[in-house]
């Protein structure tokens, strides 16, 4: 590429970058599904042609097809540590034998794949700048880099076409190479080396033979997984991955921020380019001119080996690295942090997890102002939070409901921030055909996985009442008929969607949305479904919405299997297996590890039988379903599936849908919260049916001057200048739509602004103040969001058990002889039983009789 | 055109390189520079090692941590793949199946995080109410655990409940599946206060990280610790008990059972007891140089600590951290962060301790702690330790005279004198981290000790996750009378839920006479439906009749 071109595409990267901050400001704003995001030029793109050539016996050349290959990328500057940038490209040479897992070293065994990695440097580079070369592109382990002791017929890189003599050699890479103390196995005769060492930031030059010749951050199976990858290319010669960036705050050793200028490669790999021959060919002539074991679009889940001349391994070798796009991409200052010394004490805000993302780009405007305070936002479910707030141990909770106050103090609910939940979903299409880019859901299909009502395997045939149903939604014809095309091949976890185990204001919504569907509200009343699918009959009639969705299974299956005998379990529940945080479901569904306990195997170690985890889905194959965060999506780049809200029309969530959800909303009395009538939801058709609203509730009596005033600043703080979208501190991230003073949300600013006053000055509206004759709000019968909790009995009540003013002292368990106690039995009696419903009858008789005679007896009245 | 784009860029650039350069001005001076750190190992402590490191985020700490057992975080750090692992148990030499449990040559220091008690949970009903006061003695805790006592109708377990007795309901221990440093700690309490009912069982003595299930039995495992909780709170669960960290029954208010101290009192693991019995654990301190028992505890006298507050099994849970200069993970960016971490998690954090269902360090192991992570400093003399000391720590539960004290062990409230053995039991709720205590109010047994805020909230500092009940529960409150209402009044007064009085079994759910009210509601909806329209049509006879006439 020349300079000339270079420059354009940087001015031209610039300029989109800007542009679309532009847009981002606007009021019609993005979300990753949104369309007109997608139509927007990429920020980067280029186009080149790629072609393999292989010199034959006699000197001249044999030409492989050519490949046009486009690559284009969604965001290129001012990016963020392990923000993710969409790749994708178009006319790459298809690929075979796909890996369960591309990442790192489990991606080397496939052909034709596309290498994407991360560099330091540029092409060309300008002042202050470095050049991109291979020693400069991290991977996670020595093996995707070097190759160490190969027998001649996995040498194929000396017959590379475009290397220099001296990479030919048998052993190249470093000169000199490492002494045997430092790389042991590097030299040996009759075998090849070639090595590609690491060279740090710091100018440090690690050797890459082996493991412990890697730096610090290169690590394999660690809690942080490698980025870099070798993507697969579908039938169609188009793929696309989110790659995910990395400062020098995740890799020190890499390097790359806002003063050191990096890059993404990106290697669609054609295959060795090979020289000339020896007479006869020896192993590595003829292994540089291999074309893959594997047909396109196959898959290779059991890892068998692959011909190394269209393997990812050789990326660096000088035919294939010269096929390289490079994303030059620019890293954003840090941000401003807190410092850990503050003295300042932290104040703890104390609720719902919707509001994580947000609350991390928050925190920092806060401590940085000596006239702030220091915010901390502490996840938990509302309803713990709301409590901690009522008896002092929290300033505010950060609910998205109104909740049971146990408490006498008012408590205002300040609107504060707008997100929601979604259907998180990684589906990939069949035959490696990509991933799934829509994936629509009705209210009765969540019904059907929230009641455990498909039967995850044939292990779950023999529960009872409903052999018929389907295995997983993969089968459902419902979702087929919604989703075409796709997988139909079962798996466990198309039985479930991961889910919260606690308490949380999200299934109440989520399970409101489903209720208000009366196709869903049939079927959990126990209708069956067009296609005679009916709920688990241990499900039938549950009581929704609910702020927790109950494990009410009891099926355990019969079976031969030892450890299955030796572990009985709910087979349902261990499809299920909630988990306490939505940022587990995010973290499952980002690593496509779904969460089903099922595992049963003999641990050789303890000879004992134990259940477990089951693996990580293979690409591919991926089929996992997630509540999870709005906030947590766009950080994530998780793919959101649209809800069904009028019939018919299916909804996104984007920052359209969400609006149009808030102008349902309906202002609660005072000080309390909005609500979203599903119904409503119901008769549109752009609304986004998991659209929340996050409130901050703080007593606005009693609570402690500072405190008052440090909810109250809060509130006026995030509906402000908390609500500018962006990612930088105290901007607003992705996922939250802009709180405004007019438009859609000025019901809700207006609402805060009250509430902000009321909390700060300890003075709440007369009519919230609890009054006996008529007593607080409307008790807890108006708002549909009231949680079935009672209070707790008032303190001083009678206690339960005579206590015995303490008369023996100390040692204990002999003075009390145990009360001597009868068989538990239920009493009842068939007689009062029977007479119950007989004497209604009797009396129902009686008065129909009275009142036949009244109107049909006696003649009618003359007129 | 070009040109003209390119200046225009340039400009663009330059402008916003100006505003981002200004506003980044104040923080350029302070900031330490971080990098990202990652951890593996214990459940038992992750509930509140992942608040904080959200807490951490602000401050520009990135901080990786996943559970997957304390044996898994103790088996990477000695493989080299984790910055610090988190385990309740030291490295053990050779574990029970005489693999090395070591860290492989990796140096190392312990440095103690957070305290908790081991809870158990359950799910007992009688009827079809949730039992929520439980009370058993170590003894029968062990009996259970080691398939002993396998019914809940069981002699002891009613004496441990003063006469109470329980259905006649096998009994399901719920064990850990995987590496688990809770089953550490079971097994270690186990070992030391039960021998003889517990190395039988076992086949040898001491404790194991993977629990001995034995074939045949009841005993059910499970990976990890939201599982051990999924499994007994569902609806199959009933029968069921298992060990988790208090944590987990909080956040879900879920009952545990309370058990006997050597004081005659049964209790639960509120951060207060568990900071009372804390003051009797032993901390190795002998060798300051021998990282292998440097700050291990020792918990025989918490175990057996007479004080009537104190819970028995309570423990530190450990980081373990690397201490080499040439350890091959370590950099000094992050050897700052895992200080700056742990300085922010030993003050500032333990604050969130009681809300989370831990119980905060007392100052003289935060002290301990500062010394470890002091070693982070030896490693590599550019990370910055200055003034990150406990002078400066921020943590309000700390007793400034005296070090070693734990101040929330003083104010601990004494347990109602109806938890005492052969007394009451309570019938107030346990799992919501709310001390039972007669202290407060009026000598009421439930909570109260707070702010005098009338309806019965809780302490000031605890946190109760609602005190929610089934709506049918009998002596559910009325949110706007206060009056008592639903199921049969007099046997439980305080609102919360059943306890073992037998005279709830008979009020709680009568299957008899289920078809009575199911006939008569069903008679009752077809009155609703028909009559009306008998009316109707009775009516519009008569009308037509009377046009007619």
């Amino acid at each position: 590429m020349s300079g000339r071109v270079r420059r354009r595409a940087l001015a031209a990267a610039v300029l989109l970058s800007l542009g679309s901050g532009l847009v981002l400001a606007g009021p019609s704003s993005t979300g990753a599904t949104e369309p007109s995001a997608r139509a927007s030029a990429p920020a980067y793109s280029e186009t080149k042609t790629l072609q393999r050539v292989v010199t034959k016996a006699d000197g001249s050349l044999q030409e492989f097809p050519a490949y046009t290959v486009t690559v284009t990328a969604d965001q290129t500057t001012d990016l963020r540590g392990r923000q993710r940038i969409r790749i994708a490209w178009k006319g790459a040479q298809p690929s075979g034998g796909r890996a369960s897992n591309p990442f790192g070293e489990s991606g080397l065994a496939q052909e034709y794949p596309v290498v994407i990695m991360q560099c330091r440097g540029v092409e060309e580079p300008g002042k202050g700048e470095k050049q991109l070369r291979p020693e400069t592109c991290w991977t996670a382990s020595f093996a995707q880099r070097s190759q160490i002791t190969r027998s001649d017929g996995e040498a194929a890189w000396r017959h590379d076409l475009d290397a220099d003599e001296a990479d030919k050699g048998r052993v190249s890479g470093l000169d000199p190479l490492p002494g045997a103390d430092v790389c042991p196995t590097a030299d040996i005769a009759g075998y090849s080396t070639r090595l590609t060492p690491f060279v740090a930031a710091s100018g440090k030059v690690f050797p890459a033979c082996q493991a412990d010749q890697m730096p610090p951050e290169a690590a394999v199976g660690a809690a942080f997984p490698a980025a870099e990858l070798a993507a697969f290319t579908d039938l169609d010669g188009r793929g696309e991955v989110q790659f995910e960036v990395r400062s020098d705050v995740e890799n020190e050793s890499l390097g790359c921020n806002h003063e050191t200028a990096c890059s993404i490669v990106v290697i669609p790999i054609v295959g060795l380019s090979c020289d000339q021959p020896s007479s006869p060919p020896t192993a590595s002539d003829n292994a540089c001119r291999r074309t893959g074991r594997f047909v396109p679009g196959s898959g290779n889940f059991a890892s068998e080996g692959v011909d190394q001349a269209v393997s990812p391994t050789l990326w660096w070798a000088a035919s294939q690295w010269k096929n390289r796009f490079t994303i030059p991409i620019t890293f954003g200052l840090p941000p401003d942090t807190c410092d850990i010394l503050d003295p300042r004490a932290p104040t703890g805000f104390y609720g719902t997890e919707l509001l994580a993302q947000a609350a991390l780009q928050w925190s920092p405007a806060y401590c940085l102002r000596k006239d702030r305070f220091k915010f901390q936002h502490n996840q938990m479910s509302d309803e713990a939070g709301f409590t901690l707030m009522e008896n002092g141990g929290g300033a505010a909770a950060l609910v998205s409901s109104e909740q049971t106050q146990v408490g006498l103090d008012p408590v205002g609910y300040a609107p504060t921030a707008i997100t929601g939940f979604a259907i998180g979903y990684v589906v990939d299409k069949p035959d490696n055909a990509g991933e799934l880019a829509t994936l629509r859901i009705t209210p009765r299909l969540v019904a059907k996985l929230l009641t455990q009502s498909y039967l995850g395997s044939d292990l779950g045939r023999g529960h009872p009442g409903m052999e018929g149903n389907p295995l997983s939604i993969m089968q459902d014809p419902e979702f087929v008929r919604l989703n075409p095309g796709l997988s139909q091949i079962n798996q466990e976890v198309g039985a479930t969607l991961l889910s919260l185990s606690n308490q949380s204001d999200i299934i109440r919504q989520l399970t409101d949305w489903v209720m208000q569907d009366r196709a869903a509200r049939d079927f959990v009343s126990g209708e069956a479904d067009q296609w005679g699918m009916v709920v688990n009959p241990n499900y039938e009639g549950l009581a929704l919405p609910a702020s927790e969705i109950p494990l009410l299974d009891d099926f355990v299956p019969e079976t031969g299997n030892t450890c299955r005998q030796e572990n009985p379990a709910v087979y349902f529940n261990q499809i299920a297996a909630p988990v306490t945080t939505l940022r587990k479901i995010s973290e499952a569904l980002l690593d496509a590890h779904p969460n089903v306990q099922t595992r049963c195997e003999l641990d050789a170690d303890t000879g004992l039988y134990k259940v477990g985890r089951i693996g990580r889905q293979s690409y591919g194959a991926r089929f996992m379903l997630g509540l999870v965060s709005l906030g947590d999506v766009e950080r994530y780049g998780l793919k959101a599936a649209a809800l069904q809200a009028a019939p018919g029309k299916f909804v996104e969530p984007t920052e359209s849908s969400m609006a149009a959800a808030v102008s349902l909303m309906e202002p609660g009395d005072e000080t309390l919260p909005f609500t979203l009538d599903q119904a409503a939801v119901r008769t549109s058709s752009k609304a986004y049916p998991g659209t929340m609203v996050v409130y901050t509730a703080a007593r606005m009596q009693n609570l402690d001057e500072a405190d008052a005033a440090k909810v109250a600043q809060f509130i006026r703080v995030a509906t402000s200048e908390g609500q500018r979208p962006g990612p930088g501190n105290g901007q607003l991230p992705a996922g939250y739509l802009p709180l405004r003073r007019t438009g859609v949300t000025a019901g809700l600013y207006a609402a805060a602004q009250d509430v902000a006053t009321a909390i700060g000055t300890q003075t709440p509206p007369a009519s919230t103040l609890p009054d006996p004759v008529d007593p607080t709000t409307d008790g807890g019968s108006g708002g549909t969001d009231v949680p079935t909790t009672v209070p707790d009995a008032p303190a001083g009540e009678e206690p339960p058990v005579a206590e015995e003013p303490s008369e023996a002292p100390a040692p204990v368990e002999e003075d009390t002889a145990p009360v001597a106690m009868p068989a538990t039995t239920a009493i009842s009696s068939r007689t009062a039983g029977l007479l119950l419903p007989l004497l209604f009858l009797g009396g129902l008789l009686g008065s129909l009789a009275v009142a036949g005679t009244r109107f049909l007896v006696r003649p009618p009245r003359q007129g | 055109m070009n040109r003209l784009l390119s200046v225009l860029a340039r400009c663009a650039t330059a402008t916003t390189l100006a505003v981002a350069g200004v506003a980044s001005v104040p923080a350029a001076a302070q900031a330490a520079t971080y990098a990202q750190i990652e951890g593996t190992g214990s459940t038992w402590s992750e509930v509140i090692v992942q608040q904080w490191i959200a807490d951490v985020d602000a401050a520009g700490m990135k901080v990786v941590y996943t559970g997957g057992g304390s044996t898994k975080g103790r088996k990477d750090f000695a493989q080299d793949t984790n910055d610090f692992a988190i385990s309740e148990i030291p490295f053990q030499g050779t574990d029970e199946q005489g693999n090395a449990d070591t860290s492989n040559g990796r140096s190392f220091a312990y440095l103690p995080i957070v305290a908790g008690g081991t809870a158990f949970t359950y799910q007992l009903k009688v009827g079809n109410e949730l039992v929520r006061n439980l009370r058993l003695s170590g003894e029968t805790l062990t009996k259970i655990f080691t398939n002993q006592i396998t019914n809940w109708n069981d002699p002891a377990i009613t004496k441990d409940n003063n006469g109470r007795a329980f259905p006649n309901l096998p009994i399901t221990p719920v064990v850990r599946s995987d590496g688990s440093g809770t089953t550490a700690q079971l097994t270690t309490w186990m070992d030391k206060e039960y021998p003889s009912i517990w190395r039988p069982y076992f086949g040898k003595s001491g404790l194991t990280s993977y629990y001995p299930k034995k074939s045949g039995s009841r005993t059910v495992s499970q990976a990890g610790s939201d599982q051990v909780m999924n499994f007994i709170s569902s609806t199959y669960g009933n029968g069921t008990i298992g060990y988790v960290e208090y944590s987990y029954p909080v956040n879900k208010n879920y009952p545990v059972v309370k058990v006997l101290n050597k004081g005659g009192y049964y209790v639960e693991p509120t951060q207060y007891n568990v900071a009372v019995a804390l003051t009797k654990a032993r901390i190795n301190t002998s060798n300051p140089n021998d990282p292998s028992t440097y700050l291990t505890q020792i918990l025989d006298d918490v175990y057996r600590n007479p004080d009537p507050r104190a819970y028995p099994i309570s423990s530190y849970s450990y980081m373990v951290i690397p201490t080499a200069s040439d350890d091959p993970r370590m950099t000094t960016a992050k050897r700052q962060t895992l200080a700056d971490f742990m300085y922010y998690s030993l003050c500032a954090g333990q604050t969130k301790a009681g809300p989370y269902g831990y119980s905060p360090l007392p100052l003289n192991l935060v002290q301990a702690g500062f010394d470890q992570i002091a070693k982070l400093g030896k490693a590599d003399k550019d990370v910055d330790l200055t003034n990150r000391d406990v002078r400066s720590c921020n943590n309000p539960t700390f007793d400034g005279k005296n070090l070693s004290n734990n101040k929330l062990a003083q104010i601990a409230p004494q347990p109602a004198a109806c938890d005492k053995a052969g007394a009451g039991p309570c019938g107030t709720s346990t799992g919501t981290g709310d001390p039972s205590t007669d202290e407060g109010d009026g000598g009421a047994t439930d909570e109260g000790d707070g702010d005098g805020g009338g309806g019965g909230g809780g302490g000031g500092t605890d946190v109760d996750t609602g005190g929610e009940v089934t709506t049918d529960a009998p002596g559910s409150v009325d949110p706007v009378t206060g009056e008592v209402v639903g199921g049969d009044t007099g046997a439980v007064s305080d609102g919360a839920a059943v306890y073992a009085d037998p005279s709830t079994v008979l009020v709680a759910d009568r299957a008899g006479d289920t078809r009575a009210f199911a006939w008569l509601s069903g008679l009752l909806l077809v009155t609703l439906v028909v009559l009306p329209g008998l009316y109707v049509s009775a009516l519009r006879r008569r009308g037509s009749a009377g046009a007619r006439s």
